[in-house]
């Protein structure tokens, strides 16, 4: 019983074919900007609370159960294995995870001891690695013969129910998800309409499959080339308000990136804050600040699925990966309850269909029509910039800036958030003809009455 | 080999290694029966706790003959007992590497190892032990008890609990001798060796006497503390009468060294004949055997001792009542067991007899084949077993 929810193997296939994933070409590293740590106060409360556990376990593999397991697992692979071949492969089989999953995937074929040798391994080399722990726990335990009347068997029992093995079989429970569900190859998420390739890296989180994927962007589109084991808030995602311990939803990008040496032991490798709250979430009321994704406490080598005070926390040798990857202010993070997976053809579908509103916008700046182009607008709008400036204004400054004049659009990304409300991140920069420079915009638009309207925006430079 | 009744205690050769051993007799290279009497008498010091004295005596030994293993395996042993433990580790590991096919020195550097929480090392070596002799029971028991604590340790690791509680130090069987030689040179009774006793017998859970026999293995009983089921049996009667149907084990058995086949011979012998027709008395010997095979595997622990003569003595010094809680410990309570006998071959000399035999045992997920030798006494019309050994 127990057993098979621990080892659902993974296809072998999806292993092997791991090859091409990191990419060879590799971003400018380290643009860490030694930011000043000073401890922001969700992180500090997220130290401490990142203690948890509660509820009763009894997901083991058990000795006696064995058989079954291994007979359920290989039921469980076959499927598995089928999908494997049109579906993104995992990330490079060195990884912590690909080892322990590997071990998993000899257990469910048998081969246990096998399964105990690498598991072995694996602990010596990540012995902070919980999970690994448990199923290293566990396949030494299923050589216990049962007679052996030994203090210790006693002992295992008890720790078997020890409450917190609740959230390690979670975590192996969403890994194994993540593993066996694999994004069907040649889909983005489905926020990710069209991406500059200015940002050369952009990372999606499924927080139900506790998971983050990092793509790779270049003039041939995205691809998927790693995708990593993540925890979030201990109150699950769709932040509201500070200090509710949850993981906002949306889509942001990459502020900054904080010197570890500079950070609390607790935040590990790393942190990357994200904009949150973001200009959509300001004008929601959405509180609370200090999102990052950031590292392990050195205790820790993964911490459990629903661990976090709202951050989005990595394995250290995970973080690193990303840390050498990411471009700040370029780096799209999207964070999903649960992520839609899109061709790209279909992406590029939609991507079209909203072009024709910033089409229609730019168009009715250069007409020079006030009353045309404030229909674009709500009466809300805001620029971001020093002094507070209102729509009107704003209105009459776009017309004196494009005069009529031709002005070319390019590096274009639009990010698309739907929740309640349908949304659009749009970054784009304009170019007026017979000039080389201009503006980077990021503007937030808002559906109205299937209308796109702008709430907010930001000259980046 | 098997979980013979002390598996704590014994030990043998597996074949080759003693092909190995014979050898090397043959060659010239041989144990001497005077060494044989040097090595008892260590061993007896040793059991009578009298180290000092098996010291000296080991090494004048030694010093004449500085390449004997089971001499430079009783001195380890007495290093150990004298708290002398680098010095065991040296002798142990210098003899896994000068006779790698002996699992008794891989043992007790794991016993070593343990007794200093590296349950990793302590591994490695008892699975070498097993690679060697994988029939090893006293290693293959070892080896689960380590597991135990390794996994223990692993789940303390997995919830981050302080480890420093949960350490209770398991108690590792040692092996205290690696052979006797044999009292006449060669021949197949000289190749038949016991080893003595641990001192330490394992502790033994309550434990609760099956109430009849099974005659073949139990059902697979979940519950963790089963009862077997009673199971109808041809009460295998000791009697000089043996039914045939009360072989209570199914593979037919050729039976060697028997002048007349045994199945076919039911024919009562009526009075404890000493100069009973051989035939008679081989059927007799073997449904003894196949009686105390039969309660073994269903775990009837008063009908599997009554099988043991009052004069059978436990090898090592352990008392007999300490043998039976040692064996109640190792039988009840495991969810099954099977005791298979092949190529039984019975030799019946006067009063006494021996029975040679192959024993198939099963116990949970223990798969063990074995050689064994149970000699037989008669007293009165009743046969017991006087003495038991691996090997053979």
């Amino acid at each position: 019983m127990a057993a098979s929810a621990l080892l659902l193997a993974t296809p072998g296939a999806a292993l092997a074919a791991n090859n091409n994933s990191t990419s060879s070409k590799t971003a400018k590293a380290g643009s860490a900007k030694s930011a000043k740590a000073g401890g922001s106060r969700a992180s500090a409360k997220e130290a401490r609370a990142s203690k948890a556990g509660s509820g009763a376990s009894k997901t083991q593999l058990q000795a006696k159960g064995k058989r079954s397991a291994v007979a359920d697992s290989q039921g469980a692979a076959r499927p598995a294995r089928k999908s494997a071949r049109t579906a993104a492969p995992l990330q490079e089989a060195n990884g912590a995870e690909a080892r322990l999953i590997a071990v998993y995937e000899l257990f469910g074929r048998g081969k246990s001891r096998e399964a105990l040798a690498k598991a072995q391994t694996l602990v010596r080399d990540h012995p902070n690695f919980q999970l690994a722990q448990l199923v290293y726990g566990d396949l030494l335990a299923a050589q216990v013969p049962p007679s052996n009347a030994m203090p210790d068997t006693a002992g295992i029992a008890r720790l078997r129910g020890n409450p917190a093995m609740v959230e390690l079989h979670e975590e192996s429970r969403r890994r194994l998800q993540a593993l066996r569900e694999r994004p069907p190859a040649g889909t983005v998420p489905s926020q990710f309409l069209t991406l500059s390739t200015r940002s050369r890296f952009a990372i999606a989180v499924d927080a139900s499959r506790s998971r983050l994927y990092l793509f790779e962007n270049s003039d041939k589109g995205m691809k998927l080339v790693a995708d990593y084991y993540i925890s979030v808030g201990k109150s699950g995602t769709d932040k509201a308000v500070e200090g509710d311990a949850r993981t906002p939803l949306g889509v942001y990008y990459i502020t900054s990136s904080l010197d570890p040496r500079s950070l609390k032991d607790f935040y590990g490798a790393g942190a990357l804050p994200i904009n949150y709250p973001n200009p959509y979430d300001v004008r929601r009321g959405k509180t609370g600040s200090g999102i990052w994704l950031h590292g392990t406490p050195p205790q820790q080598f993964a911490r459990a699925p629903l661990a976090s005070d709202g951050c989005v926390v990595m394995a250290n040798p995970d973080l690193k990966q990303l840390l050498r990857k990411v471009q700040i202010g370029a780096t799209p993070v999207v964070t999903a309850r649960s992520l839609q997976w899109i061709s790209q053809p279909q992406a590029e579908k939609e991507e079209k269909k909203f072009a024709d509103s910033i089409t229609a916008w730019k168009d009715a700046r250069a007409s020079g029509n006030e009353a045309q182009l404030k229909k674009f607008y709500l009466p809300d709008f805001q620029r971001a910039s020093r002094k507070p400036v209102d729509a009107n204004s704003v209105l009459r400054d776009e017309l004196t800036y494009a005069q009529g004049k031709r002005v070319q659009i390019k590096d274009v990304s639009y990010l698309h958030w739907r929740d309640t409300e349908d949304t659009m991140v749009a970054t784009f920069g304009e170019v007026f003809e017979g000039e080389k420079n201009g503006r980077t915009r990021r503007q937030y638009w808002l559906r109205q009455a299937g209308e796109w309207k702008l709430f907010h925006e930001e000259i980046l430079g | 080999m098997p979980k013979s009744p002390r598996p704590r205690a014994r030990f043998s050769f597996s074949p080759t290694v003693r092909a190995l051993f014979l050898a090397a007799a043959a060659c010239g290279a041989t144990l001497p029966a005077l060494a044989a009497t040097e090595h008892e008498d260590v061993d007896r010091l040793m059991q009578a706790g009298k180290l000092d004295e098996a010291m000296t005596k080991a090494e004048a030994f030694l010093k004449d003959k500085p390449r004997d293993p089971q001499m430079r395996f009783l001195k380890g042993v007495i290093q150990l007992d004298t708290g002398k433990r680098a010095e065991a580790i040296a002798a142990f590991t210098q003899l896994t590497q000068d006779a790698p096919e002996l699992p008794e020195p891989f043992n007790n550097l794991a016993v070593i190892y343990a007794s200093q929480n590296q349950f990793d090392k302590a591994r490695n070596a008892l699975e070498s032990a097993i690679r060697t002799n994988p029939s090893y029971a006293t290693a293959q028991e070892n080896l689960g008890d380590v597991y135990a604590r390794l996994a223990s340790q692993a789940y303390s690791k997995a919830l981050q609990l302080d480890q420093n509680n949960t350490a209770v130090q398991p108690k590792l069987a040692v092996i205290r001798t690696l052979f006797t030689a044999p009292p006449a040179a060669g021949g197949s009774k000289g190749s038949t060796l016991v080893a003595s006793a641990t001192t330490t017998p394992a502790p033994a859970p309550a434990a609760k006497p099956a109430p009849a026999p099974a005659p073949t293995p139990v059902a697979k009983a979940p519950a963790p503390a089963p009862v077997p089921a009673p199971a109808p049996v041809a009460k295998a009667p000791p009697a000089p009468a043996p039914a045939p149907a009360a072989a209570p084990v199914a593979p037919p058995v050729k039976v060697a060294a028997a002048p007349a086949p045994v199945a076919k011979t039911p024919e009562p012998a009526p009075a404890p004949a000493p100069a009973a027709a051989p035939a008679a008395s081989t059927a007799e010997i073997e449904s003894v055997v196949r009686g105390w095979a039969a309660a073994w595997a269903g775990q009837d622990m008063d009908r599997y001792l009554a099988a043991y003569g009052s004069d059978f003595v436990p090898a090592g010094g352990q008392s007999r009542k300490a043998w039976e809680e040692d064996r109640r410990a190792r039988i009840v309570g495991k969810s099954s067991i099977s005791v298979n006998l092949e190529n039984l071959a019975i030799k019946v000399d006067g009063q006494t007899a021996t029975a040679k035999f192959r024993q198939v045992y099963r116990a949970d997920n223990l798969n063990i084949a074995s050689r064994k030798t149970l000699e037989l006494q008669r007293s009165g019309n009743q046969w017991h077993i006087r003495k038991e050994s691996v090997g053979g």
